[in-house]
């Protein structure tokens, strides 16, 4: 049994330890707007935190959680209206949208982390969410336009 | 997740007003059809006595946001609300076998195109019909009425009534056959940037793609499929895995197998431990050299049927002062959308339902009729939002394993996904292609003669026209916008043991990046400007000039780039559309950037203006991951790529700023999701030549050591 916090509730799993956080996250706990991509920690779809931190799930093993506090996309805010989700609404930023819960994930830690981010910031925070669409030109404006709803 | 109902439902829904759409006037004429079979396939606006308008149409949404334009332009004739309209896929595809254009497919850029007069006729006749039935109740003339608002309103008294209210009166009138379209002042909402219809959901993680499709007792497969194209299984041994954790069945499939277990990661580790051997084939030893060489053979070949040939360009070639030759090529490409392929099927007795998100119902459909013998009234199909699609989503494999699988496991349903590994390595790549360019200038710039042989596959023969003509493998050639009076084209085809599919822009993604280069060699050899050597080229009523112009005022073509920034120009035709892109090209030592593109583009009448700036952007940033860095080679007659580690695609560090401009002549309708990819490599080695003095003549830049 891994014990973890999962988006402020308290779950327990029986699973392989060695399964992929992703896989325990979709399938046992229903929850899939996190995405599978690469399944090596390349692409940045599966992006969840772990304890605040943006993390590839995708290549965490099931017992790197034991104990962890984790927020998958469904987590980040109880009404949809975490200030990247306003931004990425106001900018209109997904075309296909399968990445964008990754991208939504990193930049919201970037934008605690950095709270004026520059494009340098951007591009050392969200290089490893890949956006097969190329979104990246709405998704620059939207990440400082995030920070700038976060400020207030 | 779009739900749909089946045809027969829909028809024999009585509580709603149901219009179906016309296939356009060029479609009607290539075939004799009935008045039944003229009707766009499957496709119906209704609107529904609670006031719920949908349009069931053939495209899906895989990211170039057609739902939003689709439902604009039918909320706009009609007089609706936008919230109030939505498009849905049947569930059922028409016979793929009888139908002319109306190919229940998504590709093409043909999204809004080929949809927006269908759509817009059918919404006219839809408002006539509830603006009728409104004139009947109120004993006043259809001429004193408007609809606006989802409501049909009678300014003079104020008075008006919800469309949904006058559902049951309006059914019962006649469509009208010549229906009256809004005026141009009329139309609103087009043109406007909307917020996307689907955007809350994917900032939320709620958007459902084939990938997240969750069923009561649902199993996962994961494959294990041959390494080397056209292999097959030559020996298995289910027991080698049979009692790893969660494995319930391992199934055999083409080319492979299906591990089918409690869940994919159990059904994953179980696929890579499966003891399994694949048949040998001729090619097991092919290797990237000798494909390429192979190719090669095919530039000299004497024994090619010319497919266009424009006066003399032989003897004008012969003749000329100014001859320049160059040879141009480009790799294999895979799709790598990010989301993997993926289908859940269930199979029972007499009905096969498939949950997908699919580019290719039609396609699907006849595969599984041929290959599972599933008749296609007993096929339904469940399209959900698809993770990307580039004209990779239009095959049939992952649906024929799914079936497989679900019927092993007693028609459980089963949800298929492929590794990141198998879908870069299972092939359906973009053609890796070669040519020949010849070409002559004149004393004052002018093109005199070019030819062009082109070497390497054809996509099918089904598509080969008169002529050895492959429109997957010419346009961009035959239909090159310069003014030369003597031309040639031809293709010497050389199969390749490798399965081809449709790449973004398909031809035009690698002939526009030929022709735009060596029209620059041609500027180059008669001392001119790039962009002054293609206006004096190009006819005086060419789409291609406002363009030209437009991006190369964007950039500031006439002044001096700033220090360190070199730029090239290209413009391509494609899909109905025109587009122009300048590059600004920077190197850090021999490394190339790209920090700027200037596009502009000719699609007619922007729908949606932003969702064209957002897919040119995003086609720019498509097409600079094959001209940087990505390709597919082949050693021991697989693929060597296998994941984004070695299929390098744009990050958002190195993602160009890209400005977008629409240029609007008066054109028709063109398609926005494809053009804006052809232009870009053209641009991007036009500045590196600038830059360097070099020619990059094959890609990717990264084999030339620039990136």
């Amino acid at each position: 049994m891994t014990a973890f916090t999962l988006n402020g509730e308290e779950v327990s799993v029986d699973a392989d330890p060695a399964t992929p956080l992703l896989w325990v996250i979709r399938e046992r706990m229903g929850l899939t707007g996190t995405k599978y991509g690469c399944g090596v920690g390349a692409c940045g779809a599966c992006t969840v935190h772990l304890d605040g931190q943006p993390v590839p799930s995708c290549a965490l093993p099931l017992e790197a959680a034991e104990g962890a506090q984790i927020t998958t996309i469904e987590g980040l805010s109880k009404t949809g209206d975490h200030p990247v989700q306003q931004a990425w609404i106001e900018v209109d930023v997904p075309q296909c949208g399968y990445c964008q819960s990754g991208q939504i994930m990193a930049t919201a830690a970037m934008i605690r982390d950095v709270p004026d981010p520059t494009d340098a910031d951007i591009d050392a925070y969200l290089a490893g969410n890949l956006c097969r669409c190329g979104v990246y030109n709405r998704i620059r404006v939207a990440a400082k336009r995030a920070a700038e709803i976060a400020r207030g | 997740m779009t739900i749909t109902t089946s045809r027969r439902a829909f028809l024999a829904s009585a509580a709603a007003l149901t219009v179906p759409l016309a296939l356009p006037a060029a479609a009607q004429m290539t075939e004799t059809l009935s008045p039944e079979q003229a009707r766009w396939p499957d496709s119906f606006l209704r609107i529904g006595e609670d006031g719920t308008i949908t349009c069931i149409l053939p495209t899906c949404e895989m990211g170039q946001g057609t739902h939003t334009g689709q439902a604009m332009i039918l909320a706009e004739e009609l007089g609706a609300d936008l919230a109030s309209v939505r498009i849905e896929m049947p569930r059922q595809p028409s016979d793929p076998y009888r139908l002319p254009f109306g190919q229940m497919r998504s590709v093409g850029s043909y999204g809004i195109r080929h949809f927006h007069d269908p759509m817009r006729r059918a919404a006219a006749q839809m408002r006539m019909m509830l603006m009728q039935a409104a004139a009947d109740r109120l004993g006043v003339p259809e001429h004193a009425l408007a609809a606006e608002g989802g409501r049909i309103v009678h300014p003079e008294t104020g008075e008006t009534i919800p469309f949904a209210d006058l559902v049951g009166e309006a059914r019962l009138l006649p469509v009208p056959a010549e229906p009256k379209l809004r005026p141009e002042a009329e139309r609103t909402l087009t043109g406007t940037n909307v917020p996307r219809l689907d955007t809350p959901a994917k900032t939320r993680g709620e958007a459902i793609y084939a990938i997240d499709v969750t069923l009561p007792a649902m199993a996962y497969g994961a494959v294990r499929l041959a390494p080397v194209f056209g292999a097959d299984v030559a020996a298995m041994d289910p027991a080698s895995v049979q009692d790893m954790p969660g494995v319930i069945a391992v199934v055999q499939v083409p080319r492979g197998a299906v591990i089918v277990a409690d869940s994919w990661w159990q059904a994953r580790q179980a696929a890579d431990a499966l003891d399994i051997t694949f048949t040998q084939t001729e090619h097991d030893m092919l290797d990237e050299a000798t494909l390429q060489a192979r190719i090669a053979e095919g530039l000299g070949r004497d024994d090619v049927p010319m497919t266009l040939t424009r006066g003399d360009p032989s003897a004008t070639l012969e003749g000329a002062g100014t001859v320049v030759e160059a040879d141009y090529a480009v790799p294999l490409l895979a799709h790598a959308c990010m989301e993997p392929i993926t289908c859940t099927a269930q199979a029972t007795a007499g009905r096969t339902e498939l949950w997908a998100g699919t580019q290719g119902h039609d396609w699907k459909r006849m595969m599984l009729e041929r290959e599972l013998g599933i008749p296609a009234e007993e096929l339904f199909i469940n399209t959900t939002y698809l993770g990307g699609g580039f004209g990779r989503k239009t095959w049939h494999h992952d649906a024929v394993q799914a079936v497989l699988a679900s019927r092993s496991v007693g028609g459980r349903p089963v949800k298929v996904i492929w590794s990141r590994e198998e879908d870069i390595a299972f092939g359906m790549y973009r053609q890796t292609m070669q040519a020949r360019f010849r070409g002559a200038v004149d004393a004052d710039g002018r093109i005199t003669a070019m030819t062009v042989r082109v070497a390497g596959p054809q996509m099918g023969a089904a598509i080969v026209q008169e002529n050895n003509m492959d429109p997957f493998s010419l346009l961009g050639l035959v239909d090159q916008p310069y003014a030369v009076p003597n031309y040639a084209v031809d293709h010497a085809v050389v199969d390749i043991p490798v399965p081809l599919s449709a790449w973004r822009a398909i031809a035009t993604s690698f002939t526009g990046y030929w022709m735009e280069s060596f029209v620059d060699e041609l500027a180059n050899a008669a001392g001119m400007d790039p962009l002054a050597f293609r206006l004096l080229n190009l006819p005086s009523d060419s789409r291609a000039r406002p363009v030209l112009e437009r991006a190369a005022a964007m950039a500031g073509w006439d002044d001096a780039p700033p220090e360190g920034v070199h730029r090239g120009i290209s413009v391509v035709g494609s899909y109905g559309s025109m587009v122009a892109q300048v590059a600004e090209v920077a190197l850090d030592g021999e490394r190339v950037s790209v920090p700027r593109v200037f596009a502009a583009i000719d699609c007619g009448r922007a729908i949606h203006p932003g969702q064209v700036e957002t897919q040119i952007q995003g086609s720019v940033i498509d097409a600079l991951g094959p001209t940087l860095r990505a390709k597919i080679t082949l050693e021991d007659g697989a693929a060597v790529q296998s994941n984004y580690t070695d299929y390098p695609l744009i990050r958002i560090d190195e993602a160009p700023s890209v400005a977008v401009e629409i240029v609007e002549t008066g054109a028709p309708l063109g398609g926005v999701g494809e053009p804006g990819v052809p232009p870009l490599a053209g641009a991007v080695c036009n500045a590196v030549f600038a830059a360097t003095g070099r020619r990059i003549r094959s890609l990717p830049l990264s084999d030339h050591g620039l990136a």
